[in-house]
Formats: C-alpha cells, sequence, structure tokens
C-alpha cells in the first residue's frame, strides 16, 4: 500500500498535505505519530462524563490536527463537533460523536494497513 | 552536524496542549533551533520565568488546559516579557475576533491551519531577527553593567582603604591610579591594536589598580613610614610588598574573578621594569602583563606628583621629564608616548575628578562603546562574542553560589531562581513573603524591614542599590550582600512595581576582610590597638560627649631595653606580651588601650571623680616581675579637666608629664602641671630599639 493509498482509504488528501510539507517522509512520520494522539479518546471519554468543556478542546485539538495532516473527512466532522461544543449544544455534539468515532476508526485503520 | 552543534541556537518554546502539534512544529524546525515544549499555558509562563529573555520566540496556541493563550499574553505583558519576546499565534482558532484580540495583547504574527512548512519557518526566521537586533543592544548595556556591579565590591573598597590607612596616603592616590591607568589604557586602545582591550577590559583593569598596594599590609609600620634613607635590609622588606600583595589575592576564595586575576598580575609585576631590571620576578617586555606595565607607570607619575613622608611633591612638567629621562626605570616606548600624549587632558582630569563622577564617565564609555557599534551587521562578530559571554555568565552564575530573585508588588510575589530556592530551602513562588514564616525565619523581620526601607529609597533614575546582612542556611547565620534594581513602570505616573536582584554568599569574603581589618588597627605583638588607630579610636572618644571627662595615661618601662640585650628579644617581647596583658587587667570595659612605640603604651581613662585610684591600680597591677626580669615603669597623665580636649594636647601634656617622671629617676607617675611645660618628648618609633634613638 502506498501512502496516497492510506490517504484515499482514510479520506483525505495526499497532495494538499504533500503540498504544505515538502516530503514524503515528513508525513509518514507525522502520520504515523497520529496513532499516539489521544484527543479522540479524551473527546469521547469526556462527553460520556458530560465535561462539556473538557469535550470542546479535545475536540478542538482533533480538528487542528486532522487539518494539519490533510485528513479531511475526519477534519470536517471533528470541526462540526467542536462548533456545536462552543455554542454549548450538548445535544446536537453527542449526536455528532458516532460520526467523529466511525471516521476516526477509518483514519486510524487505514494507518495501520499502510504501516503493515 | 558537529558545526550546527558549537553555533547559539536560538531557542524557540513551543506552547500547546496538542503532542502532536508540538511533535509537528519540532519538526519543522529543530533542524536550526533550539525548542522547549510547554504543555499549557502555565507551563508556558514557568518557562518564560525561568530563561526570560533568553527564550527567541513564543509559538503559542490559544486553546489549552490550566491556562490559555490570552491568559500567557496576559502574562507576558504583566511582566514586560512581550517587550523582549516575540509571540507567533499558531491556534487553530481563526475567529477574526480571537486573532484581533491576539494581536491588541502583542503577538508579532499569526500562523494559520494547516501549517505550510515554508511559510511556518519564514515567519519564525523573520520575527527572530527582527528581534535580535534589539536584544543585543540590551545585551551589550546589561554586560557593561554586570563588570561595573561586580568591580565596585566591597573587596576593593575596604582593602584598598586598609593599604591607605598605613601607609599614611590620601585616598587620593588610589583614585588616581584608577584615573591615570584608565586614561593610558583608553588611549593605547586608540592608538594601536597591539593589545586587544574592550571597555569592560579596561573597566575591569582600572578598577583591580586599587589593590596594586595591597601587600603593603605585611610590611612593619617602621618600615613603611620611615621617612628617611632605607638600609638594604629595610629596601628588601618593602620590596616584598609586591609578591605579598599577589600571593593574600591568590587565596582568596574568589581568586577565579577576571577581577582578581587582573589584580593579581598589578599586585605582583608594578614594579617590573621594560629593561628587566625591576622587582619580584625580574620580567622583562612583554613578558610583563599591560596591566602591570600601565599600573607601573601611573604608580611611577603619581608618586612623582604627590608628597611623600620621605620627599616634596614634583610638578607635573618635572615628572614627566624625569620618566622620560628613565630617571623611574625603563618603560615600554609605546607606554611612554602615551603618557606623553594625554599629558594635558591629563592634568585637567586629575584637578577635577572626583569619586562621584566615577559612574557618570562608566556610563559615557557604554554610550560611546554603543555608538561605535551602530553598525551591528559589521560587528556581528564581536557581539555573537559578547552573546556567549552573557551564556557564559549565565552558566557561571547557576554554577557558582548565586541566589536569584524577583519581587513583584501587585501581586506580592517572591521568585527565587532554582538554585537560590534549594539553597535557602524555600519555594520558588512564595506569595506574599513578608508574611511567609519560612521567610522570616531567614532574616528576622527587623532586617526584612530595613532592606524594603532601602528598596523605597531607590529612584527610577537611581534604581540600584545593595544591603549587607546576615541569613541563616541550614542553622548558620551567613554574611550576604543583596544587589538589587528596583522597577518601575515605564508610563506616568511613574510607579515601583518590583525589584530584581541577586544574594551573594560573602562570609568567607568578610571574615577574611574583617580580619585584616583587625591586623591593620592592631599591634601584631600585643593585640592592643597600634598608635595610628589608637589616634583614631580616641580622637572620636573624645569628640563624643563633651560633658565626659577623660585622662590620659602615657606608660613607658624603664630599663626595657636591659630586657632585649641581657635575654634576647624573643624575651623582650615576652616582657610586652605580659604588660600588655596586665594593663588590659586593670582597666574598665570603656576604657582604651594601646601600644604606641616600642615599650610606650597609652590608656585613655573614662573619669567620673578623681581618675588617681584607677591609675594608681594600673601602676600597681603592672609593676612586679615577669620570669626574674624587674618590671619598672613610669607614667604620666594628663585630664581633659586641666586643658584642652583634643587628642594631640593631651598626648603632648601626658607625654611632657612622663618626661618628668623620667628626668627625676622613674619608677613613679605624676599628673600634668603647668610647670612642666618645657619638657621635651619621650615617644620612640615602634621597632623594639626604642631606647636606643631619640
Amino acid at each position: 500500500m502506498t501512502i496516497q493509498e492510506c490517504y484515499d482509504m482514510l479520506g483525505g488528501s495526499y497532495e494538499e498535505v504533500l503540498g504544505r510539507l515538502y516530503s514524503q517522509a515528513l508525513v509518514e512520520k507525522f502520520v504515523g505519530k497520529f496513532l499516539a494522539d489521544q484527543s479522540f479518546q479524551r473527546l469521547d471519554a469526556t462527553l460520556a462524563e458530560g465535561n462539556f468543556e473538557e469535550a470542546f478542546r479535545a475536540g478542538h485539538t482533533l480538528k487542528g490536527v486532522a487539518d494539519n495532516l490533510s485528513f479531511t473527512k475526519l477534519k470536517d466532522s471533528s470541526s462540526a463537533i467542536t462548533e456545536a461544543l462552543r455554542a454549548q449544544n450538548h445535544d446536537q455534539a453527542l449526536q455528532l460523536l458516532p460520526q467523529v468515532r466511525q471516521d476516526y476508526e477509518r483514519t486510524v485503520g487505514a494507518i495501520r494497513a499502510y504501516q503493515g | 552536524m558537529e558545526q550546527k552543534k558549537l553555533e547559539h541556537r536560538h531557542k524557540i518554546l513551543v506552547a500547546d496542549d496538542s503532542e502532536m502539534n508540538r511533535f509537528m512544529l519540532r519538526n519543522m524546525l529543530e533542524e536550526s533551533y533550539e525548542i522547549i515544549e510547554a504543555e499549557d499555558g502555565l507551563q508556558a509562563v514557568a518557562v518564560l520565568n525561568k530563561m526570560g529573555p533568553e527564550i527567541s520566540l513564543v509559538l503559542l496556541d490559544i486553546v489549552m488546559p490550566n491556562m490559555d493563550g490570552f491568559g500567557v499574553l496576559a502574562a507576558m505583558n504583566k511582566y514586560h516579557w512581550i517587550e523582549d519576546v516575540p509571540v507567533i499565534m499558531i491556534s487553530a482558532e481563526n475567529t477574526k475576533v480571537y486573532i484581533e484580540r491576539a494581536y491588541d495583547l502583542g503577538v508579532t504574527d499569526y500562523i494559520s491551519r494547516p501549517f505550510d512548512i515554508m511559510v511556518v519557518r519564514r515567519r519564525v526566521i523573520n520575527t527572530i531577527m527582527l528581534y535580535a537586533k534589539q536584544k543585543r543592544l540590551v545585551g551589550m548595556v546589561a554586560d557593561q553593567i554586570y563588570e561595573r556591579e561586580k568591580g565596585n565590591n566591597l573587596m576593593v573598597a575596604i582593602l584598598s582603604h586598609i593599604v591607605e590607612f598605613r601607609n599614611g596616603e590620601s585616598g587620593l592616590h588610589v583614585l588616581h591610579i584608577h584615573v591615570i591607568t584608565e586614561m593610558l589604557l583608553k588611549h593605547l586602545a586608540h592608538k594601536t591594536d597591539k593589545y586587544p582591550l574592550s571597555q569592560a577590559e579596561i573597566n575591569l583593569i582600572s578598577t583591580a589598580s586599587a589593590l596594586h598596594d595591597i601587600g603593603k599590609i605585611g610590611v612593619p609600620e617602621a618600615v613603611l613610614n620611615k621617612p628617611g634613607r632605607f638600609t638594604d635590609e629595610e629596601f628588601a622588606i618593602m620590596k616584598s610588598h609586591s609578591k605579598m600583595g599577589a600571593d593574600m589575592l591568590a587565596d582568596l576564595p574568589i581568586k577565579d574573578e577576571p577581577l582578581v586575576k587582573y589584580a593579581y598580575d598589578i599586585c605582583r609585576w608594578h614594579h617590573e621594569r621594560y629593561d628587566g631590571r625591576g622587582y619580584p620576578d625580574g620580567l622583562a617586555g612583554e613578558d610583563i602583563p599591560i596591566s602591570a606595565q600601565v599600573v607601573a607607570l601611573a604608580d611611577v607619575y603619581d608618586a612623582l606628583t604627590s608628597e611623600r613622608c620621605y620627599k616634596k611633591a614634583f610638578s607635573h612638567e618635572k615628572a614627566l621629564e624625569m620618566i622620560a629621562n628613565g630617571e623611574c626605570g625603563a618603560f615600554q616606548p609605546l607606554l611612554l608616548e602615551c603618557l606623553m600624549e594625554i599629558s594635558d587632558s591629563l592634568r585637567e582630569e586629575l584637578a577635577v575628578r572626583s569619586v562621584a563622577m566615577d559612574d557618570y564617565q562608566a556610563m559615557e564609555n557604554v554610550a560611546a562603546e554603543m555608538l561605535q557599534s551602530k553598525d551591528l551587521s559589521s560587528t556581528d562578530r564581536t557581539l555573537r562574542m559578547l552573546e556567549h559571554e552573557r551564556m557564559k555568565y549565565q552558566f557561571f552564575a547557576s554554577m557558582s553560589q548565586e541566589i536569584q530573585f524577583e519581587f513583584s508588588l501587585i501581586p506580592p510575589m517572591l521568585t527565587i531562581s532554582e538554585w537560590g530556592a534549594q539553597r535557602l530551602g524555600l519555594d520558588e513562588n512564595i506569595v506574599d513573603p513578608y508574611g511567609n514564616a519560612r521567610v522570616l525565619e531567614l532574616t528576622g523581620s527587623e532586617r526584612l524591614e530595613h532592606l524594603s526601607r532601602i528598596v523605597r529609597q531607590t529612584t527610577p533614575e537611581k534604581p540600584d542599590s545593595e544591603y549587607e546582612c546576615q541569613i541563616t542556611i541550614n542553622g548558620e547565620p551567613r554574611w550576604h550582600r543583596i544587589i538589587f534594581r528596583s522597577m518601575w513602570t515605564s508610563e506616568r505616573p511613574i510607579q515601583y512595581i518590583g525589584v530584581i536582584g541577586k544574594v551573594l554568599d560573602i562570609h568567607e569574603e568578610r571574615s577574611r576582610l574583617m580580619e585584616l581589618e583587625h591586623q591593620a588597627t592592631h599591634d601584631g605583638l600585643t593585640g592592643l590597638l597600634n598608635h595610628r588607630a589608637a589616634k583614631e579610636v580616641i580622637s572620636a572618644r573624645l569628640g563624643q560627649d563633651s560633658s565626659q571627662e577623660f585622662a590620659l595615661v602615657m606608660l613607658d618601662l624603664d630599663y626595657f631595653k636591659q630586657a632585649n640585650d641581657q635575654r634576647g628579644h624573643q624575651f623582650g617581647d615576652g616582657v610586652l606580651q605580659h604588660t600588655a596583658q596586665r594593663l588590659c587587667q586593670s582597666i574598665r570595659r570603656n576604657d582604651v588601650a594601646a601600644r604606641v612605640g616600642g615599650d610606650e603604651f597609652l590608656v585613655l581613662l573614662e573619669c567620673n571623680g578623681d581618675p588617681e585610684s584607677v591609675v594608681d591600680r594600673i601602676f600597681q597591677t603592672v609593676r612586679g616581675e615577669y620570669e626574674g626580669f624587674p618590671i619598672s615603669l613610669s607614667m604620666g597623665v594628663a585630664e581633659t579637666q586641666s586643658g584642652g580636649r583634643s587628642y594631640e594636647q593631651l598626648l603632648h601634656r601626658a607625654d611632657q608629664a612622663l618626661y618628668a617622671v623620667k628626668r627625676n629617676g622613674r619608677g613613679h607617675y605624676r599628673f600634668y602641671d603647668n610647670s612642666m611645660e618645657e619638657m621635651l618628648s619621650v615617644l620612640s618609633p615602634i621597632d623594639n630599639a626604642g631606647e636606643e634613638s631619640q
């Protein structure tokens, strides 16, 4: 599997990220590091506890990371949940969580498949 | 890669709660910069507090736990860090109000997400370059102030005071040497690049010049202040002062300080001559450090143009002529040229310079140096060296026993450097230190109040001051010097906002100096005050309370010469020590005893009524015998009641009364009366051969 195929599989744009980082090696390094990022787990856990303030920060971080890596689908869904939390629209945020989870798991799956 | 490591790398603080983001920025920048990470706002503030302007740039996220990016910016404004450390915002937040608020709080630039590696690197380098120039100027000034502050220390003040005290020279000698040395060095640096001398080095050498004669503390007073020609033996003793001074400095615990190193060279070699005919080592030519060469020339010039106990003052012109003719030994021709070229300004300068003008001069020097360097890019190498020096200073400060602190008034908070907090057994951050029990335990509330009084006396124009007190370290009270600068708002109304400073442990230094001062004011054999100190102490007591009456007793051992002649000098010394001991036993706490001649002693008695009973007790206690040697004494007494109150008047009358006793067969005492007015003097020099001379 190529890095391009990995990006296709997780719903992101490899052209876009390479245009910003200029090096395939750097993209691969950052993508690999994403597996250790805990912002989705924090989002999930804090929402379950009803700690919406912390959930906002976690969503915000996840959105920023996804944006930087051009994980387009994950960026879109995490951005939506962050905006819902910013507006203190808690019910809507809870409804948006499954989509974020799906995009996150798809992203992690694609990266693991790429790494072999 | 090895080359990269040796270069000075700018430090960038990355404050972002996402490890992923920090990881990305680190990877983009770490090839050219040193990256420091902070996981939230509080950590970022702590790093800034600790490293200050060492940080070249902050990359700041806005949405963070504990303290957000706006909180960090607020703190940076409050402590004025934002003036020295630029901030680039890196938030994923791109709402317009957020960005505007960040600019209002002083951020320099904004990098939006997603990151473009070229944009990140370009913005970072632009921002750092812009601020670096400004910061280097600040660095140059700090360097200068650092050297000055170290130069103006207690050691120089006390040591040079001691030497003058014993030499009977006015304080002007030390000041003159300072001025002449500084002028010669400046002219030399201007005239030739044979010696690379920076302004800071010139300041240090000039300050160190004050110590050139400290070795004289080891020269006996009889030799030091002898009016006539020296015998060969006396000259040999006199000559030993240069090496002795150097040895004293080599023993100091702070001997590695640049100031002390210069002082060592100067002490040891300021009597060497360019042709190798000086002492103590007979160095010639450039083997003599330039600092010592310059001070040697300054010393000769000032000695010629000043009055000394063995000579009159020569005129400026005559002195220059004598030096040029080689009458005071050989100097480097280049230095002689310098002296001749600054001749006119030297004479004027010496006439007008006073101690108070000294600091003003130093400021002018800094200003001149900065003007010279206005094209900073062309002197980049020099500036890098300065930066390097500053790094070295910071490193050594962290290695040395130094406690650095900052106190802010609102909120009342004391921040102490990591090493300092550990040394003092305090937390690094203390809210309301005046109410903190641990802080009070260290100094006591009285000293803390004294310190805050001194702080309140500073002004925005004169913000620097210092305070010496004992601080309890691990249960042991130790002397410390607190050097500080008060901080003020830059806008009107100007208000006091806090203090920065450091605490130096000066315990060893101070104990040693106190010991030296004791040596300078006391007779080495008997431990009593020496003649000069006795005069000071007695004069002060006489002037203190005009209603208190005193009696001055002059005491002389009869036939003391026989003790020396028959049983040797060591036995003679024993007699003197025994006498001093008995004398101390017979006087009261407020009385003053001194040894003022070979076998002559002086006692000042407080009189509350007739002093005869005390005088008699002294007489009876001291007389008797010492190891088979009969001790007989003669005493002359003068009272303030019966005449003038000055030390000289009293001494003169006691001296005459003593002479009257000696003429009438010795072995008794008498009070001064008018019949003794025409009597001669008994007082002999202190050299254990007293009764032979005069």
